[in-house]
């Protein structure tokens, strides 16, 4: 099938490409239908693209490329509607914002994509963990990487690793049912 | 909406495993206790309006813009 995008121009998209997230990012909860475009090009950026609305693209990046330490720890509840029965099917990335002063782009680290390739499912996952920064700034982490790894495909890092579901990680110290959990501004 | 007055200690119950306990109120902070199962997800209000202005400032982004950032990141 034939879709129209404003960056790409008009690209021929295999259906069974195509992922659907049932909720939406947040903001953008009307558009449901996305595929993921790789433009091949040196900064290893892809783009998930809206089937919907030609415009709507987010910058992703895999964030083991830039922070091989990140673990995105998901809640059984995170896991509804994304039809995981093995992590190793999912994807991980995080959305990219690329100011005019490329130097200052960030990366969300506290709700990242997550894809089920296999089923064609995904999700945009808010991660419980208070510390991750929604604007995470990584231009120099991302040149580093460039600098020192080649782009090709074959050395890009496993990524199915860098998800954990939440019970199964060794270092469990979230609280148990009936701990108290304080928010606290 | 649902209005409801606590005290002190007093708490809400949502469901029969949600309870959210007034721990502390100290001028115009309430410092709030949330028991719930695991599974709940709780955040703070302002994470999701800071995740959806994120969102709709990531899609601004431009072809030229990535182009500026990959000749960017080939300088030494």
């Amino acid at each position: 099938m034939k879709i129209k995008t404003t960056r790409f121009g008009e690209l021929e998209v295999n259906p069974t490409d195509i992922i659907t997230f049932s909720e939406g990012l947040l903001g953008f909860e009307h558009l449901k239908k996305y595929f993921v475009v790789d433009p091949g090009d040196s900064t290893l950026i892809l783009w998930l693209q809206s089937t919907e609305e030609e415009k709507v693209a987010f910058p992703i990046i895999e964030p083991k490329i830039f922070k091989p330490d990140y673990i995105a720890k998901l809640l059984p509840a995170d896991l509804n509607g994304l039809e995981l029965n093995s992590l190793n099917s999912a994807k991980l990335y995080s959305i990219l914002t690329i100011p005019a002063n490329v130097t200052e782009m960030s990366a969300n680290l506290k709700a990242p994509i997550v894809i089920n390739s296999a089923a064609k499912v995904g999700k945009q996952i808010v991660l419980q963990d208070s510390k991750l920064s929604v604007k995470h700034e990584m231009y120099r982490e991302l040149k580093t990487y460039i600098v020192n790894f080649s782009s090709d495909d074959a050395k890009r890092t496993n990524i199915s690793s860098s998800i954990a579901l939440e019970g199964e990680m060794k270092t469990n110290n979230r609280p148990a049912i009936n701990e108290t959990r304080n928010l606290e501004a | 909406m649902l209005v409801l007055t606590r005290k002190l200690g007093e708490s809400i119950a949502i469901d029969d495993n949600i309870k959210i306990v007034v721990v502390q109120i100290k001028g115009k902070q309430v410092r709030l206790g949330i028991k719930a199962p695991k599974e709940t997800k709780i955040h703070r209000e302002e994470v999701y309006q800071a995740i959806q202005d994120q969102n709709t400032e990531a899609v601004q982004a431009s072809m030229s813009d990535i182009a500026r950032l990959g000749e960017e990141l080939k300088k030494k």
